[in-house]
């Protein structure tokens, strides 16, 4: 009975220790939306039923490591119990009554992060190789950050419009796959608690160039959000140009199209236009308004030699017949 | 022996190397042949290559030999039981060679197992290079995607055929039978890994593919070349594990000597018996998903593009159908060992032998039903999410059942601490680690912050860790004397252990710290605004020490094999009956040494209870 | 007594009954493809199915369904030692199964409206028809072997594992069908 006594306070000396470490150590980072607090709860309690169980698979190690081990000189066998069915009925039974216990916890948090709030702002998130669009629906414009309102909720509805991405900034916890395809799209809630700048970061493996595909999440006070909107709603220039630099980095062109003549996954925008390309094939072409627009409409028609192993998307596809206007346009403006 | 000259092309790998290799020039030829008679240009990569990598897997297995029999036996002559060895070759070279012996040919699975472990090992070493320090230095993005794609697969093929060893090997040993019920097809599932880890790798040569092991559509629709070699090496390599598994469950049912019941059999056998339920069933899944791809990019078949009314969800329910129940594949095994080894090393009976035998079996079959909490963020119907996450926390049931029965093994036991023991309780507290880490992922709010982060990563490294390579290198240097006969070295594999134990832990819980604060997988860079740099440095640095304890591992095993001290015949004073054999062990097993089963097999520390009863005395046969 | 159990193990019987064993647990391994095809057709068509023609898949069904009462004949009649009912058994399994071969890929195929690359239903129907076709090729093989040694007189009424197996298996690539039919045939609203 005395081991017994001895484990026991082996156990609770651990679990104390561990728990107590781990919480003092700060293990999540910091806590910036509304969705997010029941989930840090949430967690908390699973790193204390951790830290206990740890303890106490660890601390009946230990003692018998040290204990019971046989010592220099020592004879004999161990001792001979071969089981005990009331203990194995125990820790049946006491883990499953824990572990229902955490999956109710956990399907009343889940169902915590997805309260809807009747006012929220809608906002369309499309994600594509390898940059993020959020579209305001509700005022009309779109922009290439995400800029919210403290304390309101925003219902995002993701798509996506080559592969598969995900939509997860850290601060706000909550996390949700984006999807190609009609009726694919999904929801999800945030509702930002704290002022500040933040990364959108894609974590769904997405092509080469996944680890760079981020966003600027902005929370701001409402009153400078409204301002930011009437901003972005009065900035629709009349001049293409202007317009087709805005498309370019709202649709992801800037992922692989430098416009400096720099090297990056696509052929560069700079001097583009009206230059002699040799395709794929061996034929050359002189770049137009009808082969750049081909291009963004259907990128594999005529592939520029040199980049056969790059699958540009559709990218024109999910885009207005003004808007490929528009970034003609730049394009013909670079490099003249 | 060594002087004797081996003509080697008599040897199987290289024969079928040689067709291998030929093959495939040839199925490129009539893929090319095929496409001009179809009136296309004769040379399209994809296909030419897919067809002939096919051609050149299926004339491998011609080279080495493995239809001879069957095809004799399809046309009605007479084949010999076993593979008669040709007495003017050396003894290594039936280990380059077809054989009917489940022991050569769990030696060859392990042998096949540790260079996979190398392989996949180094992958893993250039990208944590790369990963020491943000921004890149050493690699380009998609040779990254690249590699931790193959660390993950060459990995999983790494394991399974290490899971292959330990079950090839031990499972007619322990059950006492003269060979597996089906030694030609054992053989076959065992060559047919050959060409296919070929294959895989192959992709690295062919334009690798960006998409990590799990190769999720579109993305995998749309990547280079070595996409389709990935899938295709896969593939085969679940053939090998489907037939694998079938011959294990055929053989504990049908060849367990006089006196064995199911609930007498050495408890590994349990558990590499489970392993097959899920082996044989779940498999066909994987190869399903991935043939799906394959012909989404061969013939334009939409399955999973969305502008031909595919479903991209689909494929991760397919995929993880099989790749969920495959990780109990990859642990239960090892949990087999950690109970077959503690209670020799203990001295004192296993801790509730059925309770853990059907904890083997209970988390087998609740490993069907939890797949989908892979998806919890994927944008599957949202009803699954709460049902799944039930099922998923059942998982934790059976797996406390074994953590508290070994505690109760080692209660009061007499412990006593050599290189197969240290790995075994170095397997029991990494495994808790990665037990422990697992619920907060199956909570569905709790994995909306830690799917997809490094928190993953840290999670099933742990339990990879704990549940097949501990226990892995525990069971090679316990059966090590019995393999060879000769002892390895205990200096040489404490190193081993006291390196990568430590090394481990620094390991996983740095990327378990590094998720948690926002670092995704499977990214080539982070942002230093994280400051994650030094965390970085220190797992890459951990990551280094696990290689070189790898390499004291096989720098024991080499030495020893070759000027080891002789093993005596039971070394660690066990019950098991193969320990009752001489050293290294016999061709055909039991069939000289008959025995029978008379007791319990964990009675230790309990006078005049034997487990088994040999006719003769065996002991005498040894040395 | 243990040279008792190794006589007993090394008889014809116990091994036919260890293959048994072993062939059956392929099938079960098997119908997971099977399976996993289904579930992809319900999940990926749901209540649509494909245009395909109706005669002619009652045509080809009502042959497989056929064949496989030949084969039970057969199998029947070799382990009653009737070599010659056995042996028209066989080859007339056979041929129904060619027949159901070329009905499916030689016209079905040809027919159909749309190609492989077309929908999302044209992948669905030819990879299960594919599918399928591959494995009834496979017992088009095994059953012409059995046929070749059958008139060589290897098979006994004692021994016909062989046989037996061909059977079995020529058997489940019948079940497969009787569920692949009304999924891609009958069940569903037509589309396209």
């Amino acid at each position: 009975m005395k081991h017994f006594i001895f484990v026991a306070i082996l156990v609770a000396i651990l679990t104390v220790v561990v728990g107590f470490g781990l919480d003092a150590i700060g293990l999540m980072p910091e806590l910036a939306s509304l969705q997010g607090v029941v989930i840090d709860q949430l967690f908390r309690m699973h790193i204390w039923v951790i830290s206990f169980l740890f303890a106490l698979i660890i601390g009946f190690m230990l003692y018998s490591i040290v204990i019971f081990r046989r010592k220099k000189g020592e004879e004999g066998e161990g001792d001979h119990f071969e089981g005990n069915t009331g203990l194995e009925i125990a820790w049946t039974i006491v883990p499953l009554g824990i572990v229902l216990y955490f999956a109710f916890l956990g399907s009343t948090a889940l169902a915590e992060t997805r309260r809807a709030d009747p006012n929220a702002q809608n906002i369309t998130v499309v994600g594509q190789q390898w940059s993020w669009r959020f579209e305001y629906t509700d005022y009309g414009f779109s922009s290439d950050e995400l800029r919210l309102p403290i304390d309101q909720q925003a219902l995002l509805l993701l798509k996506s419009a080559d592969v598969i991405h995900s939509f997860w900034v850290p601060e706000f916890r909550v996390k949700q796959d984006a999807l190609p395809g009609d009726g694919m799209e999904r929801e999800l809630r945030v509702t930002p608690t704290k002022l500040g700048t933040y990364k959108l970061r894609c974590a769904e493996l997405c092509g080469t160039q996944h680890a760079y595909m981020l966003a600027d999440v902005i929370v701001m006070e409402p009153d400078q959000f409204d301002e930011w909107v009437e901003d972005q709603l009065a900035s629709v220039s009349d001049d293409p140009v202007e317009r087709g630099e805005v498309w370019y980095g709202q649709y992801g062109c800037q992922a692989c199209h430098s416009i400096d003549g720099s090297d990056r996954v696509g052929p560069s925008w700079f001097g583009l236009y009206g230059k002699e390309e040799t395709l794929a094939d061996g034929t050359t072409l002189v770049v137009d308004d009808l082969y750049l627009h081909e291009s963004i409409v259907e990128p594999q028609a005529k592939v520029v030699q040199g980049f056969e192993t790059v699958l540009m998307p559709p990218t024109g596809q999910s885009m207005t017949d003004q808007q490929i206007q528009d970034v003609i346009e730049f394009i013909k403006s670079l490099g003249e | 022996m060594t002087n004797q000259k081996v003509n080697i092309f008599s040897l199987s790998l290289i024969r079928g190397m040689v067709f291998q290799v030929f093959g495939t020039l040839v199925g490129m030829g009539v893929v090319m042949l095929i496409r001009l008679l179809m009136g296309l240009s004769a040379w399209n990569a994809e296909p030419v290559w897919v067809g002939g990598a096919f051609i050149g897997v299926i004339t491998f297995l011609v080279g080495t030999g493995a239809f001879r029999d069957w095809t004799k036996m399809a046309f009605g002559e007479q084949v010999s039981e076993h593979l008669e060895v040709d007495p003017n070759q050396p003894g290594w070279a039936k280990y380059f060679n077809i054989s009917y012996d489940h022991k050569v040919i769990g030696i060859q699975y392990g042998v096949t197992s540790v260079l996979l472990l190398v392989t996949a090992g180094t992958f893993a070493l250039i990208f944590r290079t790369e990963l020491a320090a943000a921004g890149l230095q050493l690699l380009e993005l998609n040779m990254f995607n690249t590699l931790i794609g193959l660390h993950g697969m060459v990995m999983i093929a790494s394991i399974l055929l290490g899971v292959g060893a330990m079950s090839n090997y031990l499972v007619p040993l322990l059950i006492g039978a003269s060979d597996m019920a089906f030694p030609r097809l054992n053989a076959f599932a065992y060559w047919i890994n050959v060409p296919g880890a070929v294959l895989v790798v192959s992709s690295l040569f062919l334009g690798g593919f960006d998409t990590g092991w799990t190769g999720y559509p579109p993305l995998s629709a749309r990547a280079p070349l070595g996409m389709q070699m990935f899938f295709m090496g896969v593939y085969f390599i679940g053939f090998s594990s489907i037939l694998g598994a079938l011959n294990i469950i055929v053989t504990t049912l049908r060849m367990r000597v006089k006196g064995m019941g199911l609930f007498k059999m050495p408890i590994f056998v349990w558990a590499a018996a489970s392993t097959a339920l899920i082996s044989l069933t779940a498999t066909q899944l994987i190869g399903l998903s991935f043939q799906m791809v394959m012909f989404q990019r061969l013939f334009g078949m939409g399955f999973f593009d969305p502008a031909k009314g595919g479903n991209v969800i689909l494929f991760q329910h397919l995929f993880w159908f099989y790749s969920h129940p495959a990780v109990y594949v990859f642990i239960l095994p090892g949990l087999g060992i950690i109970s077959e080894l503690l209670p020799v090393f203990a001295r004192k009976p296993l801790f509730g032998y059925k309770w853990i035998a059907m904890s083997s079996l209970g988390i087998a079959l609740v490993g069907f039903f939890v797949w989908a909490h892979h998806m919890f963020t994927s944008g599957m119907a949202e009803y699954l999410r709460v049902p799944f996450m039930y099922s998923t926390m059942l998982v934790a049931i059976p797996t406390g059942v074994k953590f508290f029965s070994w505690v109760g093994t080692m209660w009061r036991g007499k412990m006593t601490f050599e290189t197969p023991m240290l790995f075994t309780l170095g397997a029991v507290s990494i495994f808790l680690l990665g037990g422990l880490t697992g619920p907060p992922n199956a909570t569905v709010a709790t994995d909306l912050h830690l799917h997809d982060t490094y928190w993953i990563v840290g999670h099933f490294h742990a339990t990879m860790f704990g549940g097949f390579i501990f226990p892995f290198f525990a069971a090679i240097y316990y059966w090590f004397p019995k393999i060879t006969g000769k002892m390895y070295n205990e200096k040489l594999g404490k190193w081993h252990f006291w390196l990568m134990f430590p090394a481990f832990y620094v390991q996983s819980l740095g990327q378990m710290r590094v998720g948690l604060l926002g670092m995704r997988r499977r990214i080539a860079d982070y942002d230093p605004a994280l400051n994650f740099d030094f965390s970085h440095l220190l797992i890459t640095i951990a990551g280094f020490v696990i290689a070189t304890a790898v390499l004291i591992f096989i720098i024991n095993a080499i030495h020893s094999l070759r000027k080891g001290e002789i093993a005596p015949s039971n070394p660690w004073n066990s019950r098991s009956p193969e320990f009752f054999l001489p050293s290294p062990i016999p061709e055909h097993n039991y069939t000289d040494y008959p025995f029978e089963v008379v007791g319990e097999p964990y009675d230790y520390g309990l006078a005049d209870a034997p487990f088994v009863k040999f006719d003769s005395v065996p002991g005498a046969a040894a040395d | 007594m243990t040279t008792n159990t190794s006589d007993i193990r090394s008889s014809y019987a116990y091994k036919t009954a260890t293959n048994r064993l072993g062939l059956w647990l392929f099938l079960l391994s098997d119908s997971f493809v099977f399976a996993g095809l289904l579930v992809s057709r319900f999940y990926l068509l749901g209540n649509t199915r494909p245009h395909l023609e109706q005669t002619l898949g009652l045509i080809v069904t009502a042959m497989l369904l056929v064949s496989s009462f030949f084969m039970n004949r057969a199998e029947t009649a070799v382990a009653n030692g009737d070599q010659k009912t056995f042996l028209n058994g066989t080859l007339i399994t056979l041929i129904l199964g060619i027949v159901f071969l070329i009905g499916v890929v030689g016209v079905e195929w040809q027919l159909a409206p749309f190609s492989a690359a077309e929908d999302v239903h044209g992948a669905v129907f030819y990879m299960m028809t594919g599918m399928h076709a591959f494995h009834v090729l496979t017992g088009v093989i095994f059953l012409a072997i059995v046929y070749r040694n059958g008139r060589k007189g290897l098979y006994s009424a004692e021994k016909h594992w062989q046989v037996e197996a061909a059977a079995v298996y020529w058997h489940f690539i019948d079940v497969v069908w009787i569920f692949f039919y009304p999924a891609l045939y009958l069940i569903g609203k037509v589309v396209g």
